[in-house]
């Protein structure tokens, strides 16, 4: 064994494979580092809103959730109706990992006054793809300690990745040039997180049920729990409120129950519009069978705000 | 275990250093334990069926050697039954159930037989076939029986090409297990830089292009023409690298423990025939078919009709490898198609070339029967893709309408996979016409071979998609 691992060959391949690291060491330092400038340079696009949400936003009322979040809230509406200033820090596409940790950001820099959780049907559904998509989060995990819990739930050997300094940019490299540039400026910018979908749906309604999955992933019920629990733990109004969809599913989303079911256990209002005779069936109100369009965001806004008002009594 | 996974890179790292810390004498059992382990990460219990096989064929080697006469025959027969016996119960058999369901459906008759409800081992098409492959050749007299149970459980078991191939032949790999292997430099980079390569084609390459087949492959009912016809073309690479990236990867890592496996591709993107692609993709299952089923039954050796008959076959039976689905089976009977016409049409298209005088601009003729073969190769991988054979019809009809736009759902997915096949393309051009110039991967200065494996590596954690998963032949 000795002589395996003394020789001069050995010894050789232990040089060259140094000298070998030392490279990508370096080409990693030297590019992470530019990549991150580059990053946090972006004035327009979803990673700047990121940022934004994390950093800087400190509205009296913040939205949390998912793209139903960001194209059905328009925080215009809330801050003209409630008198208070709005943010919508929502995110296409993320789960709930993801609206925790803005939360745990926001609450570390202030205490709003109100947060409105976006709920969907599905949410708490088994899927990797939900852990895969805290990859947005990678370039704040250095930045922000408080994050770090939630971007591990990534994968197992998130840390070890995360030892490179390019890893937390992987793939981002066209959306930071875009983020950088004046042509996404003009189109993805929004001063409050809001981004309103124009279209009407043209077509049939559709036929499929949205309510099939049944099994539920307890990390991410845990997670909702831990979201409102640090809400009630910062005295901060929370309404979780599930925005209507074109159609009705067959039968009520086990996402829905669930979230119900542990909104009531704290005492916390869960608005649920997902069947609400009002708007289903109305295409003229939709863009698609999940997102309501302009039309059908201001009548569902200033439904959210009247049910709201009821709930805390300003209005009999 | 999967190899791009840091469970491997441990794995592999610390294997190798104990391989070669330890005697040769003992190296034999760090190998089976660790293969062991290796295919026990996926499902434990499945090991039994391995050892089962290993069992029946090691004492079926034995026997066949030492029998004479029709006895000799026998034993192989046992031994043929009892694997392609377990690859029917854990993989055909309710595929078989389903079809008699539905044959006997058409009576008005209902199915007694129950289902079962298994799970498909991982690889296990693969390790019947590399274990077949010993019992036939010491048949045939071409290899000695393995007397050593430990090496042959070890021929079965090899981890890197354990679960996806190359399936090896006894007389390539068994001797190697005997021979003692010293740590050699070269060797070892030479492993290394084909992982690193299979690395950079998995995960840059196919599971990048994997994004966007999987969804518009996942949802044909909600996709235009146009964007089924993108999705078929990266399927059409997404494969190849996601498979020649494996086998890469698995060459690689027997590389540096000092094993010498079979080359299971040969840049069959610039196959000029569908004959010449499968001498080029997954060879080592082309030339089991080859030398186990084509040239037994004949090969083109009898009448016209018997060698079309005779390839149909080959090519029927690959396709039922690949899976137990009618998907699989048509993809197979359109690449037997694809040979049994281009032998009738040979006369034809050589006229044809004359005629139009293609012949005297040799590249130009070469552009287009690549261009071609790749066409209708992807053609064929529609059925390979698609979930059901009503999928794969709804995907032609959809692509020969041509309408609709592209669904582009972020303009980066779109150019990440267009970069990632023009570096592919790029490599593998230079590679099969520029063999030997300008060769950064194996230049001569050490800096600049470092300098392009390390860009390679950098390339991989900036732009490789860490997220894809398994590689599409485990389900083989």
């Amino acid at each position: 064994m000795k002589k395996i691992f003394m020789n001069n060959s050995f010894k050789i391949f232990l040089l060259k494979v140094a000298a070998f690291f030392v490279v990508v060491f370096l080409l990693d330092f030297m590019i992470g580092n530019l990549l991150k400038k580059f990053y946090f340079r972006q004035e327009s696009g979803y990673d700047f809103l990121t940022t934004h949400s994390l950093e800087n936003a400190k509205a009296d009322i913040v939205i949390f959730g998912s793209s139903r979040a960001v194209n059905l809230f328009n925080p215009n509406i809330f801050e003209k109706e409630m008198k208070m200033t709005c943010y919508n820090a929502g995110r296409i596409g993320e789960p709930i990992f993801y609206h925790y940790a803005v939360l745990k950001s926001v609450l570390k820099r202030y205490k709003p006054k109100m947060i409105l959780l976006s709920f969907d049907a599905g949410n708490f559904s088994i899927k990797q793809e939900a852990y895969d998509k805290l990859a947005v989060l990678l370039p704040y995990y250095k930045t922000h300690p408080e994050l770090r819990s939630i971007v591990e739930l990534k994968g197992s050997h998130e840390k070890v990745k995360l030892m490179s300094n390019m890893y937390p940019y992987n793939s981002l490299l066209l959306s930071m040039i875009s983020g950088n540039s004046a042509y996404s400026k003009n189109k993805y910018s929004s001063p409050n997180g809001f981004f309103p979908i124009k279209k009407t749906f043209a077509g049939p309604l559709p036929t499929f049920d949205y309510s099939i999955e049944k099994a539920l992933d307890s990390i991410k019920i845990n997670t909702y729990r831990s979201f409102i629990k640090d809400c009630i733990n910062s005295n901060i109004q929370l309404f979780i409120v599930c925005p209507p969809y074109m159609i009705n599913s067959i039968g009520t989303d086990a996402s829905i129950i669930q979230g119900k079911k542990v909104a009531q256990e704290y005492n916390i209002s869960f608005l649920d519009y997902s069947r609400d005779t009002f708007f289903t069936k109305r295409i003229a109100l939709f863009a698609d069978f999940r997102h309501l369009n302009e039309k059908g965001v201001e009548l569902f806004s200033n439904k959210v705000i009247e049910n709201i008002n009821v709930i805390k009594g300003l209005v009999h | 275990m999967i190899f791009n996974s840091f469970h491997f890179i441990y794995f592999f790292i610390i294997i190798t250093s104990l391989y070669f810390a330890l005697p040769h004498r003992q190296r034999w059992l760090l190998l089976l334990l660790s293969s062991c382990y290796f295919y026990m990460a996926f499902v434990p219990i499945y090991i039994l069926i391995l050892g089962f096989t290993i069992v029946v064929d090691y004492f079926a080697g034995i026997y066949i050697e030492n029998a004479h006469g029709k006895r000799r025959k026998l034993f192989l027969i046992y031994s043929l039954v009892a694997n392609i016996g377990i690859l029917c119960i854990f993989k055909y058999y309710n595929f078989i159930n389903t079809n008699f369901s539905y044959l006997l459906h058409g009576f008005g008759v209902s199915n007694p037989i129950p289902y079962l409800s298994i799970l498909l081992p991982i690889g296990l098409s693969f390790h019947t076939f590399q274990a077949m492959s010993y019992t036939i050749e010491v048949y045939r007299g071409n290899q000695k029986a393995e007397r050593h149970f430990g090496i042959y459980a070890l021929y079965v078991m090899f981890f890197p090409q354990l679960v996806t191939g190359p399936i090896e032949r006894p007389q390539n790999l068994l001797h190697q297990f005997r021979e003692k292997h010293h740590f050699d430099n070269n060797r070892v980079f030479e492993g290394l830089k084909l992982m690193i390569w299979g690395l950079f084609k998995k995960l840059v390459i196919a599971d990048r292009l994997g994004i966007y087949v999987n969804g518009a492959y996942n949802y044909v009912d909600q996709q235009d023409g146009m964007t089924l016809l993108l999705a078929t073309i990266f399927f059409s690479f997404q494969v190849y690298c996601d498979f020649s990236g494996y086998s890469d990867i698995a060459i690689g890592t027997a590389k540096v423990l000092g094993f010498d496996l079979m080359t299971n591709f040969r840049r069959p993107i610039f196959a000029k025939s569908t004959g010449e692609f499968w001498k080029r993709w997954h060879i080592s299952l082309s030339t089991w078919f080859k030398d186990y089923l084509y040239f037994p039954m004949g090969g083109n050796k009898g009448s016209v009709p018997r060698w079309y008959f005779n390839l149909m076959v080959v090519f029927l039976i690959s396709g039922l490898w690949h899976g137990a689905n009618w998907t699989y089976i048509i993809w197979g009977g359109i690449n037997g198609f694809y040979l049994v016409f281009a032998i009738m049409t040979k006369k034809y298209r050589e006229k044809f070339n004359t005629l139009t005088g293609i012949k005297k601009l040799p590249r130009l003729h070469q552009f287009f029967q690549i261009l071609i073969t790749f066409l209708l190769i992807t053609f064929s991988r529609i059925f390979f893709r698609s979930q059901t054979v009503e999928d794969a019809f709804t995907v032609i009809k959809k692509i020969l309408t041509f309408k609709g736009s592209i669904f582009n759902d972020g303009t980066a997915i779109l150019l990440y996979s267009f970069f990632a096949i023009s570096f592919l393309l790029v490599v593998e051009f230079k590679k099969e016409f520029y063999k030997g110039s300008f060769t950064l991967s194996h230049h001569t200065n050490f800096w600049v071979r470092n300098s392009y494996y390390s860009l390679l590596v950098i390339i991989i954690i900036l732009f490789g998609v860490f997220d894809g998963g398994q590689f599409i032949y485990f389900q083989f």
